[in-house]
């Protein structure tokens, strides 16, 4: 095909039957890189755009076989008392024998390489589902407008082949961005988060200027957007921020709807993982968590 | 007070069940069951007097008798009555078939864990001096034993072969002319037979008229009884019941139905004496929303009743369905767990133009689910491409309840797969599901559908080992080598296509000996007025008097084949990345400290399910050559024999058979369920991918049934636009030829705390295989199994 089919970029997951992302079954492809650190992030592995090996412990069964196959010895099986793998991240080389080796996918890599035609081969799989339910695809992260390039040259080729698109973004990006992916996406879903720009940057790590400016750039546009925020208990969820983002949306574009959806707390355990702090404990509030 | 049409039907998710049929439904539900010996003492009687007569005469006078003495009653609230034994749920024994089995384990009925019945002190005694002592040898189970109980032996770890003590049942009767004639009519054309009948078919039309002019004077017994209560009562709601019961049984003791209350009373002494026949799973019912619409259509029009009151009586009538359940030999139990009696109403689907055929009775059969939520009827709904959305909806609607049903059948496969199989085109758009999932036409087909389980792993298992059982350790098949002596996988393949059609060659002469001591021992006179074309031609259903007589065999399983093949081809013979002494060495010890190479086979190779066309082809071609195979033999009434892709719940003993796998099953761990399911837990993309998988395994050549469980969270079901996404789901079903899907709506959490607080769980319903059963009643294996299945739509 065209000669943007080998164009590269990184993802870490492709969800089949994916169900709360847009409309009908879709299929969501998770891409890596995210510019903001938001603390209660559902997927902390696609927040940075470099691959590392993460270790789920639930899944080794400590035969230790990693340990012999690493070619510079970055792993080690050591007791807690239990047995548990600990991986220097500053030896590995991401060479990925231990990987291959593993026989219960406790070591992956957080996420890899493809390109538009592998991705796109993965997309049509279920393409009788899209037609029948009107459902398509959804670039989610990571902040699929990190890879801009690979973003839009997926988002084309599906438009190309007739599949209905969807992007769920921050819109944490540069304002060409947004015009570059305009004409191939049928439904932006926006996460504004936090309306206040210091809480945002405090939760966020960045603020949320740029955000503004690029959602009331979208939303003068013809496309459909839907402002779908997740309730963060303290952080997102209170009236204030809440009253904020609705009359915003509003007043930017009266047509856009907002949906406020229920925070999913099962993801401490990514972190565990990912060995990264969770700073989102279930039921403390964020005053004492920082 | 009736109310127009059209204001019911869009208020019909509201409508509540009435006081009555809760009060019903709840005397069902909470009766204790108990063995019954009534009619086996009435049977034992009649064949103690009439030594010396043909065996289809003593069985219809059996039948005569046991329907002029048994005991009947009738509840002042009912408003279908009838049943075959004056207890609900009784556990009836049936001498002809086979006592010996019971003979064995009456003691321990209580107390087994699957599907107990408690036993009367009076009748365990009088079932061990007298009832068992006089049948000793002279059942078909013991007939079949005798002469051929060694060759069931050598082969039970690879084939199952059933109905060898019961009756076979699996069929649909003519209930259109059930209806049409009613039992008075029927007599009539058969006495006419009989006085032109020739020395051949001289005994059958007696016997079918002793057995009609019968059940005329059962259901004007029933009259009898309903007139005397009403006498009894005060004037009431009760009393009104009764006298009506009453005059209805009377005018069906003589005439056929008129009015839609009339024929729900006809259909159902029909099944009741099709049970005191036969004593067997899954006489089913068939397209009742066809058969029966005529009758509502009519009383709708003349204001004879609303869409209310039917409703009401057609919940009576689905509460009736629960009160039969068959009872099965404990090692059965476990294959067929939780009583699936197999009272299968299909529901929508085409006309015989072509037309959808979804009707306002359709509509009410799904409520009278929702309302009455219990294991019976196995409610079924066809489905096809212009099938109304409103129907797919509402079916959606109801799966999401929970209760399993309806199962979903797919027109756009099965009617071409029928024709395939050599069903005329009328016959073929006219089908109906047989029990569970089997696949039959109405009123003139014995399908046999049961006729016996062949487990192909098991045989797989087998190649591995040179023809030796790694259970057992006895040598089943032939000597045709270790794993360690295939040079490469195709001569691997050759080894496990000789163990195939060796034991292909084995099963057949046992299925033949099955169906020839049916014939012998339990000709159904009955049946056979409702079956076409047994009385045209004077012959006997069991002795190939149906228009169509195919038996079905079941390939199992699917899944495990895929997998375990996959696995020795990738890793074993083209990657060499595991030695085939290692793994051979590995499954023989169940993987015992070798945990990580277990892991490997599990994690290392793609599995069934997940949409990976090499995986799904490698089962596909083992079940193609199966059901060609098979084909290539005639059964004992004459019939082709055809394929089955679904287990029951013998997914869990059949694995009981099997050693470790190469796919890290480890031994004599459960199957795959179902038929076309994949392994529990190893699809790990979704049902879209589940789907594109189990499309590739060819259910064109599974005319007997095909079966593919799917667990759902509840949660998909919250929201209409979600559910618009599962009748979506639906939709793309229909475009895959795919026989049948059915759906679990209940999270894993809910099992588990069911499976250890069975009493505040008593009414939670799960889709077994094909049937539905009642969670806590379920063996624990066949629960754990259950609550292992993957889960569908996680955020
Ligand atoms: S190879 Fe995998 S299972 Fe074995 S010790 Fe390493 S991480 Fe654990
Ligand atoms: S990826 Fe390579 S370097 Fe890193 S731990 Fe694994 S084997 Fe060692």
């Amino acid at each position: 095909m065209g000669k943007h089919d080998q164009t590269e970029g990184w993802i870490f997951k492709i969800k089949r039957f994916s169900i709360h992302d847009g409309p009908g079954i879709r299929t969501s492809v998770f891409m890596k890189g995210c510019p903001l650190k938001c603390v209660w992030c559902h997927n902390p592995e696609g927040i940075n755009p470099d691959i590392s090996i993460w270790y789920n412990r639930k899944l080794c069964i400590a035969c230790g076989q990693c340990v012999e196959v690493c070619p510079t010895k970055a792993l080690k099986l050591t007791y807690d008392p239990a047995p548990v793998i600990k991986i220097d991240k500053r030896s590995c080389h991401l060479t990925g024998e231990c990987i291959n080796t593993c026989p219960t996918n406790a070591l992956q890599f957080t996420g890899y390489k493809t390109t538009i035609d592998e991705s796109i081969r993965e997309i049509e799989k279920d393409l009788a589902y899209y037609q029948i339910s009107g459902g398509g695809v959804t670039l989610t992260g990571g902040e699929p407008l990190y890879q801009a390039e690979f973003s839009s040259e997926i988002l084309k080729a599906c438009k190309q082949r007739n599949i209905n698109t969807a992007i769920e973004t921050s819109l944490y990006c540069e304002k060409d961005i947004i015009d570059r992916i305009l004409p191939y996406v049928d439904l932006f879903i926006v996460d504004l988060k936090i309306f206040d720009p210091s809480q945002h940057t405090l939760f966020t790590g960045r603020s949320n200027e740029n955000i503004i400016e690029n959602f009331r750039h979208l939303a003068a546009s013809e496309k459909t957007v839907l402002v779908r925020i997740p309730l963060i208990v303290n952080i997102t969820d209170t009236n204030e921020n809440k009253a904020a983002i609705t009359n915003f949306v509003f007043e930017t574009n009266e047509k856009i709807q907002v949906e406020y959806i229920n925070f999913n707390p099962l993801t401490e355990n990514k972190y565990i993982q990912l060995e990264l702090p969770y700073l989102l404990k279930k039921e403390e509030n964020s005053n004492n968590m920082l | 007070m009736i109310l127009p049409d059209n204001r019911i039907m869009d208020r019909i998710p509201e409508i509540k069940p009435t006081h009555r049929i809760l009060s019903l439904r709840e005397k069902t539900f909470s009766a204790t069951r108990y063995l019954s010996i009534e009619q086996a003492k009435i049977i034992t009687r009649i064949y103690q007097e009439n030594e010396n007569l043909p065996v289809i005469l003593k069985r219809a006078k059996s039948l005569a008798q046991s329907l002029l003495e048994i005991r009947i009653t009738i509840d002042p609230e009912e408003l279908i009555v009838g049943n075959r034994t004056p207890d609900i749920r009784a556990g009836v024994v049936f001498p002809e078939a086979g006592l010996s089995w019971l003979f064995r384990e009456i003691e321990m009925l209580p107390l087994r864990s699957q599907d107990p019945f408690q036993v009367k002190q009076e009748d365990l005694s009088y079932f061990q001096k007298t009832l068992e002592p006089f049948w000793r040898g002279k059942t078909l189970e013991d007939d079949i034993y005798e002469t051929y109980g060694n060759e069931l032996k050598a082969i039970e770890e690879v084939v199952k072969i059933n109905q060898k003590d019961h009756a076979q049942g699996h069929i649909c009767p003519k209930v259109e002319d059930w209806l049409k004639y009613g039992p008075g009519g029927l007599l009539k054309i058969a006495q006419e037979k009989h006085r032109r009948s020739t020395p051949e078919s001289k005994n059958f039309y007696e016997s079918v008229c002793i057995t009609l002019e019968a059940s005329c004077k059962y259901i004007k017994r029933y009259s009898i009884m309903a007139a005397d209560l009403a006498k009894d009562q005060p004037e009431n709601e009760l009393k009104k019941n009764l006298e009506q019961i009453a005059h209805i049984c009377l005018k069906l003791s003589e005439n056929p139905p008129g009015s839609f209350r009339e024929a729900l009373q006809s259909v159902w002494f029909l099944f009741v004496i099709l049970q005191m026949e036969s004593n067997a799973s899954s006489f089913s019912p068939g397209r009742i929303d066809q058969y029966i619409y005529p009758f509502l259509a009519n009383d709708l029009k003349t204001g004879r009743i609303d869409l209310l009151i039917a409703l009401e009586l057609l919940d009576a009538l689905f509460i009736k369905f629960n009160q039969i359940v068959y009872m099965r030999n404990t090692h059965s139990a476990k294959y067929f767990a939780g009583f699936p009696i197999g009272f299968n109403c299909t529901i929508g689907g085409q006309k015989a133009n072509g037309d959808d055929a979804t009707n306002q009775l359709s509509y009410l059969m799904l409520k009278a689910q929702d309302h009455i939520r219990l294991t019976q009827p196995n409610l079924t709904a066809r489905l096809h491409k212009n099938s109304p959305e409103a129907f797919l909806d509402e079916c959606s609607r109801v799966i999401g309840l929970g209760t399993g049903m309806p199962q979903i059948v797919n027109d756009e496969s099965i009617i071409p797969s029928l024709k395939a199989a050599g069903f005329n085109q009328h016959d073929s758009i006219d089908y109906a599901l047989v029990g569970c999932v089997e696949i039959g036409t109405q009123g003139n087909y014995l399908g046999w559908s049961d006729a016996a389980m062949f487990n192909l792993v098991k045989v797989l298992e087998l190649t591995l080992n040179d023809g030796k059982s790694m259970v057992s350790g006895k040598q089943l098949g032939p000597n045709s080598g270790y794993l360690f002596n295939f040079s490469n996988f195709s001569d691997f393949e050759i080894a496990f296509q000789n163990q195939i059609d060796f034991f292909i060659q084995k099963m057949m002469p046992a299925c033949e000996v099955v169906e020839r001591f049916h014939q012998i021992h339990l000709p159904s006179p009955f049946l056979s007025s409702v079956i076409d074309d047994c009385i045209t031609k004077g012959i006997d259903v069991t002795a190939g008097g149906a228009r169509y007589n195919l038996s079905g065999i079941q390939a199992i399983q699917v899944a495990n084949i895929s997998d375990s093949l996959a696995v020795l081809k990738k890793l074993v013979f083209e990657d060499e990345a595991i030695g085939k002494g290692q793994l051979l060495k590995a499954l023989k010890n169940n993987f015992a400290g070798n945990e990580p190479l277990r892991q490997r086979c599990i994690n290392q190779v793609p599995k069934y399910g997940n949409d990976v066309a090499w995986v799904d082809e490698l089962g596909a071609r083992w079940v193609g050559y199966f059901a060609r195979k098979i084909k290539m033999y005639k059964n004992f009434r004459g019939g082709d024999f055809q394929m089955g892709l679904y287990t029951v719940s013998a997914h869990v003993p059949m694995g009981f058979y099997v050693g470790a796998t190469p796919d890290g099953r480890l031994a004599q761990t459960p199957l795959a369920d179902g038929g076309m399911s994949p392994m529990n837990g190893r699809d790990k993309l979704g049902p879209t991918a589940v789907l594109n998988s189990v499309l590739r395994i060819p259910s064109m050549m599974a005319s007997n049934g095909t079966l593919l469980n799917m667990k759902f969270l509840p949660s998909l079901f919250n929201s209409q636009e979600d559910r618009r996404k599962f009748t979506s789901l639906l939709k793309a079903f229909i475009g895959l030829p795919i026989h049948h899907v059915q759906f679990n709506v209940v999270t894993s959490e809910e099992l588990i705390n069911a499976k250890t607080d069975p009493e505040s769980h008593r009414g939670l319903t799960i889709r077994v295989a094909g049937y539905t059963a009642y969670f806590t009643e379920l063996a624990p294996d066949l629960q754990d199994e259950i609550i292992k299945r993957t889960t569908y739509g996680e955020a």
